[in-house]
């Protein structure tokens, strides 16, 4: 009995100090790239006054972009993408719609909406995909080609995108985003005036939700009504304004959102092009491009700039959200797992050092390790291994420490770009930010466990995240 | 509840409250930041109200020395502010340039600008003081960086030719966001000056004499020059690095281009290029090593008036790299070199062993009017090659030259056009055929049908004789089935 309770002991001890370092390890480096991010995005976003986007719109030097959308069963959403893709203010802009297979109106309403007729088309693949059933153009629509596919999944999706690409860089977009107008020139804009080989330049995401739209543009910002997605627009600005623009600046990029970022489209097909064996394939890619780089000596540049646009739907309900978030930490596990070499591996660098082992670490066993806290601690108390008074203390500096930088992710918006204008806005966004940690961050804490066991389960099943029609 | 003598826990504490305070001071730094910010919008709005029917009265041309003793009154930061949207994206347009410039001028702005680029410091007086309201914060390094970057954004915007050489002598400046917006200023003013400057600046970056600004951004810079100023670019086109001349090729490319569009025949005026330049390109670059530069040249050839330039792009037509055959037939699409002997040329081109040159055979072909889709025609119609013809399908259906197919062979148009359309409709491209057709007008539709259908009922007739292969069968039955719900 003694023997038990003794390793019972000694492994809520050992716990407990992994929690510690979980705790400390992530919020410390959080703060961190906070701190780094509040000083960059403020200088950046006075840059804008002088970036010179007109000279690289009327530059005949500008390199032509492919804005690819993958697309299944987004009937709701399809038209208004497409139209919000055409739209874009950009020099030698194509566009292409990539069908996979969808069972819903989707092919339908973008033949109704272009006009598009069927013609007869060669696809010559570089990247093996699925079959393709059909090519679709309308010759008043030049710069659009609609294809249709055999299902293969979103990678697969992709990669029959990039086949049919010819522009050397090709942007992908998820189909229920809307880019905003100068949102492709401003992602280009660092690949352009960049002196190093920038080969994928990523931009932020923000909430659709609450905003008004019109034939595919934003035209009034404002917040979700409810209380659940207003929690996910101070996530994502936590995420985006500082912990993606700290992993830029400290040249560890290993997250750009697929839903929108530019890449090079020859290094892209060099390194295999995007994969079918993880279920967050943007990041899968991007882990893919350090670890070509660093096997085949190539200096790349992974650019992440906080001023163009693309607005997209977050989940309205639990349901999806617990969808979207099972399968964002089931992606992340397959892909750290899949590119384990990299943890420590001297040729990675900073990737290598800090940022894989962050994400492991923090991002990938966080999930876990914060889950069984909750019920670990308590049983320590239970036992007397841990004082019930360090206890509170503790819970409550960890909930106040998300705080602080919830909030700070909404002061750095309210120091840079100020996308809500209203006074009552940044009242509601510091109450959420405050907020967010009692409740909310348990519930995705939750998500993510499931991620992780599903992640131990072997499966590979892509969750389907539903759109109720914010961009409809 | 807190143990004093846990010295985790009292840590844990203070840490706690120290956290909870920062907390509090981020909630407090964002709502005081957005008060100063509304404070800020209205005095920009008062500021607006008050000078802007002012300001806009002397932009539209009508000079008033009351309005500009009003506007002498403000301070010069205050100045700045109200003419800054006049800079933003869009703001200036191309007319009112000379005018701005003029009351720049006149209002002592263009010399504080001149003044920040020269000193690298704010002036003294009082009218120059960066603190022309309580609401201005102090001019720190950064925010002064920005004020530069600023001026020097806004002498361009002007197309102020005396401050070239200051924006030349920014391209030093340690920091890189200077040198790039010098860099856009020195290419919207466009003084033949500071090309040679600009040259250097290519050479001492692909050198590695130099980190910044960007190859790319110093070659579209450069390309915005005036033709005229090519001769300075004669020494980068010899240069032993291959880089270089990659970089000065383009370069031209894109000065010949635009050049060369504004003239009726799309030729280049002698005048204009210097002939040292079409020399270089003739005997050198067209020859040179790097398949990039001989690639370029090609696009630059194409509108050289000297008559060895046909025989020059003949050959390099069939240069051993695909990248240089591409450049080149893509080089031909212009009325001018619809010559027989280019003709063939880029006829001999749709048998390339690359997909992308024969499609660009294609293209230029059919850019090259009624010869040079003739030539494709009739090479769709002879050829045994499955892959050029479905190449070729493809590329007639995009171009939207099928419509015009169809249209004239309802009207009676004979020859290899008639050809080509029984072809597509007999097994080459169904789908595109009948798309286009859906889309015609009724009476077009009509006119097709009624020569059509008697020429497919024969061709069925044969099949079923014949006992042809299935597939052709198949699409011939495809197309047929069509025209019945159409006529329906």
């Amino acid at each position: 009995m003694s023997s038990l309770r003794l390793f019972l002991e000694n492994s809520i001890t050992f716990f407990n100090l992994l929690i510690l370092s979980y705790f400390f390890l992530g919020n410390g480096i959080y703060t961190i790239l906070m701190l780094l991010s509040l000083r960059a995005t403020w200088i950046h976003t006075r840059r804008l006054a002088y970036q010179g986007l007109d000279a690289l719109r009327g530059s005949p030097l500008t390199p032509p972009v492919t804005i690819l959308i993958p697309a299944w069963n987004e009937q709701d959403v399809i038209v208004n993408s497409v139209r919000s893709a055409l739209q874009t203010d950009y020099p030698g802009l194509r566009v292409i719609v990539v069908d996979d297979g969808s069972t819903d109106l989707t092919m339908d309403r973008l033949v109704e909406s272009f006009h598009l007729l069927e013609m007869d088309g060669a696809y010559r693949p570089s990247i093996p995909t699925a079959p393709i059933r059909a090519f679709y153009i309308n010759p008043e629509f030049p710069n659009l080609l609609v294809i249709s596919k055999v299902r293969g999944g979103k990678p697969d999706a992709l990669n029959a995108g990039i086949n049919l690409c010819r522009s050397p860089y090709f942007c992908n977009l998820d189909a229920d985003c809307l880019l905003e107008r100068d949102a492709l020139l401003r992602l280009m804009d660092p690949i352009v005036n960049s002196a190093a080989e920038t080969v994928v330049s990523g931009g932020i995401v923000r909430i659709l939700n609450g905003c008004e739209t019109r034939n595919g543009r934003v035209t009034k910002v404002g917040l979700p009504p409810r209380a659940l997605e207003r929690f996910q627009v101070v996530e994502y600005l936590r995420s985006f304004l500082f912990g993606r623009t700290g992993w830029h600046l400290l040249g560890g990029t290993l997250i750009v959102s697929g839903a929108f970022a530019v890449f090079h489209r020859a290094t892209v097909m060099e390194a295999g092009g995007f994969c079918h064996d993880t279920v967050t394939e943007d990041m899968d890619l991007i882990v893919q491009l350090h670890h070509w780089a660093a096997d085949n000596n190539r200096k790349i540049r992974i650019s992440f700039t906080s001023d163009p646009v693309c607005w997209t739907e977050c989940p309205s309900h639990l349901t999806m959200l617990a969808r979207q978030r099972r399968r964002w930490q089931l992606g992340l596990c397959q892909t750290l797992w899949k590119h384990s070499e990299i943890l420590f591996g001297r040729k990675y660098g900073i990737v290598g050092w800090l940022s894989f082992p962050f994400h492991s670490y923090v991002e990938g066993l966080g999930a876990v390790a914060e889950f069984l806290g909750y019920l670990l601690v308590p049983l320590g108390i239970l036992l007397g291994l841990v004082p019930p008074s360090f206890l509170v203390v503790f819970v409550l500096l960890g909930l106040i420490y998300g705080s602080f930088l919830s909030v700070g992710a909404v002061l750095l918006e309210e120091l840079t770009y100020r996308r809500y204008p209203r006074f009552r806005d940044l009242l509601t966004l510091l109450v959420f930010a405050v907020f967010e940690n009692a409740g909310y961050r348990q519930l995705i804490l939750y998500y993510r466990f499931q991620g992780v066991l599903k992640f131990l389960a072997g499966s590979r099943r892509w969750e389907k995240v539903a759109h109720a029609g914010a961009n409809a | 509840m807190v143990n004093q003598t846990d010295p985790v826990t009292h840590w844990a504490l203070m840490m706690l409250v120290c956290v909870l305070i920062g907390t509090c001071l981020l909630v407090a730094v964002a709502i005081f930041r957005r008060r100063q910010q509304i404070r800020y919008s209205g005095y920009l709005r008062s500021l607006e109200s008050n000078y802007r029917p002012i300001l806009a009265t002397l932009l539209s041309g009508r000079y008033t020395a009351h309005g500009i003793n009003t506007l002498r009154e403000l301070p010069l930061a205050d100045l700045e502010l109200l003419f800054d949207p006049l800079f933003s994206a869009g703001g200036v347009g191309q007319k009112p340039v000379a005018v701005l410039q003029a009351l720049c001028a006149e209002l002592g702005l263009i010399r504080l600008w001149q003044h920040r680029l020269t000193t690298g410091e704010e002036p003294k007086t009082r009218r120059g003081s960066p603190r022309g309201t309580s609401l201005h914060p102090p001019a720190s390094s950064l925010l002064h960086l920005l004020l530069r970057a600023k001026s020097i954004r806004n002498l361009g915007i002007l197309r102020h030719q005396p401050s070239w050489p200051l924006l030349v002598r920014a391209l030093d400046d340690p920091h890189p966001d200077i040198q790039s917006v010098a860099l856009r200023s020195l290419a919207t003013i466009r003084a033949p000056g500071s090309f040679p400057a600009l040259v250097g600046r290519v050479h001492a970056v692909v050198l590695g004499k130099s980190a910044s600004p960007s190859p790319r951004a110093l070659k579209a810079a450069l390309a915005c020059f005036d033709l005229t100023c090519s001769a300075a670019l004669l020494s980068s086109l010899r240069h032993p690095h291959r880089r270089i001349r990659i970089l000065a090729t383009d370069i031209l490319r894109v000065m010949v281009c635009r050049d060369a569009a504004l003239e009726s025949d799309f030729l280049l005026r002698p005048e204009v290029c210097s002939p040292g330049i079409a020399e270089i390109l003739l005997t050198n670059l067209c020859r040179d090593p790097s398949a990039e530069v001989r690639g370029r040249a090609a696009e630059i050839i194409a509108f050289l008036a000297d008559p060895r330039a046909t025989s020059v792009l003949y050959k390099l037509l069939f240069d051993p790299q695909w990248y240089v055959r591409l450049r080149a037939v893509r080089a031909l699409a212009n009325l001018r070199h619809s010559t027989p002997y280019l003709l063939l040329g880029i006829r001999d081109c749709l048998r390339d062993s690359h997909w992308r040159v024969r499609e660009a055979a294609m293209q230029t072909l059919i850019a090259l009017g009624r010869r040079g889709r003739q030539q494709l025609y009739e090479y769709f119609l002879t050829s045994q090659d499955q892959a050029t013809r479905e190449q070729i399908v493809e590329v007639i259906e995009r171009s939207g030259l099928m419509a015009s197919l169809v249209e004239g062979y309802g009207e009676g148009a004979g020859g290899v056009e008639a050809l080509m359309v029984e072809q597509f409709a007999s097994e080459a491209a169904p789908l595109g055929l009948s798309g286009v057709l859906r889309m015609s007008n009724p009476h077009v539709r009509q006119q097709f049908l009624e020569r059509f259908l008697p020429v497919a009922h024969f061709k069925m007739q044969l099949q079923e004789e014949t006992s042809l292969e299935a597939s052709a069968g198949t699409g011939l039955q495809q197309v047929l089935e069509f025209p019945s719900v159409l006529a329906a």
